[in-house]
């Protein structure tokens, strides 16, 4: 501290700060400065000064987020789903609440009022804390999900609740995974053979064609030991997916949608309504699994055939079912090459016709359900980067400011502050106004995408 | 210069500008007000643009309110309104010329191998 420390007046006589009057004003003051005002002057451009920076310092990650979602919006899109609004609108009334009562701070400590002062500085702490807790829970969470970033990114179920094929079976009470040796980066069971199985989750398309030869369910819902049960597979694509367009479509053939139980050799109809409308982008989906209820069909040649996004139930954590599934796989059938599309001058693509003509548009909010249904686009790891990385850098932000205020409570209580002296409290709560500001911006950003 | 301790409201403290009751309680409340509507907001669809602009708006007043009240950036010195809007000037630059660079080198990404890229604009190779 000062060397010219002297005693505190508690602030009550400063009307002379404006003068040498050392005497008279808080020992916090120190002998390099004119005065009160000199010191706070100078604190305070130095806080701006740091403020500045630190627009300067999340402006990068804003330039991520900005040239990201620019160039792939559809990412953003899909996975914001798997954000909360409620957390996130919480988590913003807490900070914007705890921004009041700082600033409130701020106003008890030039008035002198003491109490009042360090009644403000523990709610802004408390409501921090709070702040931080809620996110605590978000992150567990997408942990749980395994909607992470980078290669972490592995996620259970899409934003739509939908389950998904992971990598790397951590997915509780989930029925899609499959067993994933991490070290040797290949699938270690599941309706997959092995050694065909290609889960580049940059490549897209289908990557493997499996064919499910057989299903054992060993054990049954309690636990007891069964023989050659089988089981109904889930098959989001034909239940609801399907459904859900021919309402949009708007055409009452609920009869020329193939299901698993109907679908033969797909009939040319079925084939184009299928082109009409893929169950959904395949693009991360890593395998296709043969629906295998019903072999005595498929023996008969009219099993039917492996559609994107088809999901086998092979195990059930939470009802103990053992299910085990044999399969064979090929390796996809290459693609064709794509045509030069003039070179069939009487179908040549038109610009601006569509290739398929609704009933009637389908909303910018039914297009998103829709897309939320199936597995992310590509990249979708991105989002969760920019979003654990925004977030997380803000969150830091939030525990230093705890550790701020609570040097400022501490000194608080013993009486540091005074009219004359009330530097740190407001430059602490100019830190945490900026650190509320960024949180205005990150939750439209991140949970409000529409 | 002689403010009191019983000057609760005055404008004209010493040191610096204390902020009334008032006026904090009314944007504490304007605040949250503000944060209601932008989540409801989202919840009509205008078309995904303009759900965007509403929700940066929004975002942009809040933003405003905490700087000129909570922040006392309103009755501080210029100068520091000069720092601050600097950085958020040099923050728009930083978005706004990458954007316009990697704009400018759309054209080169293979999004989709069999498709081959379209020929750069205004750009024409030479043998």
């Amino acid at each position: 501290m000062s060397d010219a420390k002297h005693d505190d007046h508690g602030g009550h006589d400063h009307g002379d700060d404006h003068g040498h009057g050392h005497g008279s004003q808080s020992r916090f003051i120190q002998h390099h400065y004119d005065d009160a005002q000199h010191q706070f002057d100078s604190g305070k451009f130095g806080i701006w000064l740091f403020l500045a920076q630190e627009v300067l310092f999340f402006s990068a990650l804003f330039v991520a987020y900005v040239l990201y979602r620019v160039h792939h919006p559809e990412i953003y899109s899909y996975a914001h789903k798997w954000l909360d609004v409620k957390y996130g609108a919480t988590n913003t009334a807490v900070l914007i609440f705890s921004s009041l009562t700082a600033a409130w701070a701020v106003r008890a400590a030039q008035l002198g009022q003491r109490r009042l002062l360090i009644l403000c500085l523990a709610t802004t702490i408390v409501c921090a804390c709070a702040f931080l807790c809620i996110k605590y829970v978000e992150y567990h969470h997408k942990w749980k999900e395994q909607a992470l970033f980078g290669h972490l990114f592995d996620p259970c179920v899409t934003p739509g609740g939908e389950e998904l094929i992971t990598k790397k079976n951590h997915c509780d009470g989930t029925k899609s995974s499959v067993d994933y040796d991490m070290a040797a980066d290949k699938p270690t069971s599941g309706c997959f053979e092995i050694s065909k199985l290609d889960l580049d989750p940059n490549r897209v398309g289908i990557q493997a064609d499996c064919q499910v030869t057989e299903v054992q369910i060993s054990k049954d819902s309690k636990g007891k030991d069964v023989e050659g049960a089988s089981r109904p597979i889930t098959d989001r694509c034909d239940d609801e997916l399907v459904d859900l367009l021919e309402k949009i479509e708007g055409g009452g053939h609920a009869g020329d949608v193939p299901t698993h139980e109907t679908a033969g050799a797909e009939s040319a109809d079925e084939k184009a309504h299928h082109q009409k409308f893929p169950c959904w982008r395949p693009s991360y989906q890593p395998a296709v699994c043969q629906d295998l209820t019903d072999s005595a069909k498929r023996a008969q040649g009219q099993g039917s055939k492996p559609t994107a996004g088809i999901l086998v139930e092979y195990g059930d954590d939470e009802v103990h079912r053992d299910v085990k599934i044999k399969a064979t796989c090929k390796a996809p059938a290459t693609v064709a090459p794509v045509a030069d599309p003039m070179a069939d001058k009487a179908n040549v693509l038109a610009e601006g016709v569509k290739a398929v003509d609704p009933a009637r548009e389908i909303s910018t909010h039914e297009e998103f359900e829709l897309e939320s249904l199936g597995p992310p686009p590509e990249h979708t790891s991105m989002f969760l980067t920019i979003y654990f990385a925004m977030t997380g850098l803000h969150g830091i932000h939030v525990f230093v400011g705890i550790i701020v205020f609570i040097w400022l409570l501490r000194r608080a209580i013993r009486g540091d502050f005074t009219p004359d002296y009330f530097g740190p409290v407001d430059f602490s709560a100019l830190y945490w106004h900026i650190v509320d500001l960024i949180w205005i911006f990150l939750f439209p950003l991140l949970y409000l995408i529409h | 210069m002689s403010a009191s301790a019983e000057h609760h409201d005055d404008p004209g403290h010493g040191i610096a500008h204390v902020a009334t009751i008032k006026t904090l309680l009314a944007t504490g409340t304007t605040l949250l007000f503000l944060t209601l509507l932008t989540v409801l907001a989202t919840r009509v669809d205008f078309g995904a643009n303009i759900n965007l602009a509403v929700a940066m708006v929004i975002a942009v007043t809040k933003a405003t309110l905490v700087v000129l009240f909570f922040m006392h950036l309103r009755y501080d010195r210029l100068f520091h309104t000069v720092v601050f809007v600097s950085a958020l000037c040099a923050a728009s630059l930083f978005v706004g010329f990458t954007l316009m660079d990697t704009s400018q080198y759309q054209h080169t990404n293979i999004w989709d191998p069999s498709v081959p890229p379209p020929a750069p604009v205004g750009w024409h190779p030479t043998g």
